[in-house]
């Protein structure tokens, strides 16, 4: 009868970088640009992610000022359909897993 | 970001765009203004349904992963003709509103917005816009150093130009947020 024996054998361990990457959330970043107006920029993050007037205005005065503001996170596809939605109406927006 | 400049014209001028107490919008603009900005909007759908890649453009087609080029490749690949084609359908709907006596819905206004802020990146990027050329008196001061040319009358008709679209875009935004 035949043994069962156990043979040395390659196992690929996971790339610990790649997997603690991929469970960490995207954030959508908009940056600063000298063309779209304040009162535009405000008013597209009100209408698509509904934020309140302050709350927009706020995040639009963090673009004005330190150049960059993370307007929303979440899975990778919600931060492309962000994205989208944020280049149809014209704003510079990318996006980036979150550094924690 | 901008803002200065228009902000100065929208204190002096009527506004062009209203906001009725049923939510649908009233355009109301000069017939010259209508043909201009017609004309401009046409010119930009032409450039768009001839290339993409055109360098003045290039605003109207971001990088999503600004860190990622393997990734941004992949998303262009799948969503550049998406956008494209949404650009281009705002393009038709502000090309029939514009000068229409009718009032507009939300969907058409939104789209006319997007328009003319499209045409402003398009002109703002061909001008080289910069942070620095808000609150000074006049950008055309920048950009007539040198001796005058048929070059610098054009970048003075589009610097108008830019700042005529900024003031309707301020007031467009304006009767838009007045519904949010």
């Amino acid at each position: 009868m035949a043994t069962a024996s156990v043979q040395p054998s390659q196992v690929l361990e996971p790339d610990v970088d790649d997997a603690t990457k991929s469970d960490k959330p995207w954030i959508v970043i908009v940056w600063n640009d000298p063309i779209n107006l304040m009162s535009y920029v405000t008013f597209v993050l009100q209408k698509l992610f509904g934020y309140s007037l302050e709350k927009a205005t706020e995040l639009m005065l963090d673009v004005h000022h330190k150049g960059r503001a993370v307007v929303s996170n979440g899975s990778r596809e919600r931060a492309e359909f962000d994205v989208y939605r944020l280049h149809e109406h014209g704003l510079w927006a990318t996006m980036e897993h979150e550094t924690l | 970001m901008g803002n200065d400049g228009a902000r100065d014209i929208v204190k002096i001028n009527k506004g062009p765009v209203v906001r009725t107490k049923h939510g649908t919008f009233k355009l109301d603009l000069p017939k010259d203004h209508c043909e201009v900005l017609t004309h401009l909007i046409t010119e930009l759908r032409d450039s768009l349904l001839n290339t993409t890649d055109n360098a003045s453009l290039r605003r109207l087609f971001p990088t999503a992963y600004h860190n990622d080029a393997k990734k941004d490749a992949e998303y262009q690949r799948l969503m550049r003709e998406e956008l494209l084609a949404s650009r281009l359908a705002s393009i038709e709907t502000a090309l029939t509103v514009i000068g229409a006596s009718n009032e507009l819905s939300e969907s058409e206004i939104d789209a006319f917005a997007r328009s003319i802020n499209s045409l402003r990146l398009v002109i703002g990027t061909t001008l080289d816009i910069a942070e620095s050329d808000y609150g000074d008196p006049s950008i055309e001061s920048r950009q007539l150093d040198s001796p005058e040319t048929e070059s610098n009358e054009e970048k003075l008709i589009q610097s108008d130009l830019y700042d005529y679209l900024g003031w309707l875009l301020e007031w467009t935004v304006g009767a838009q947020s007045e519904g949010l």
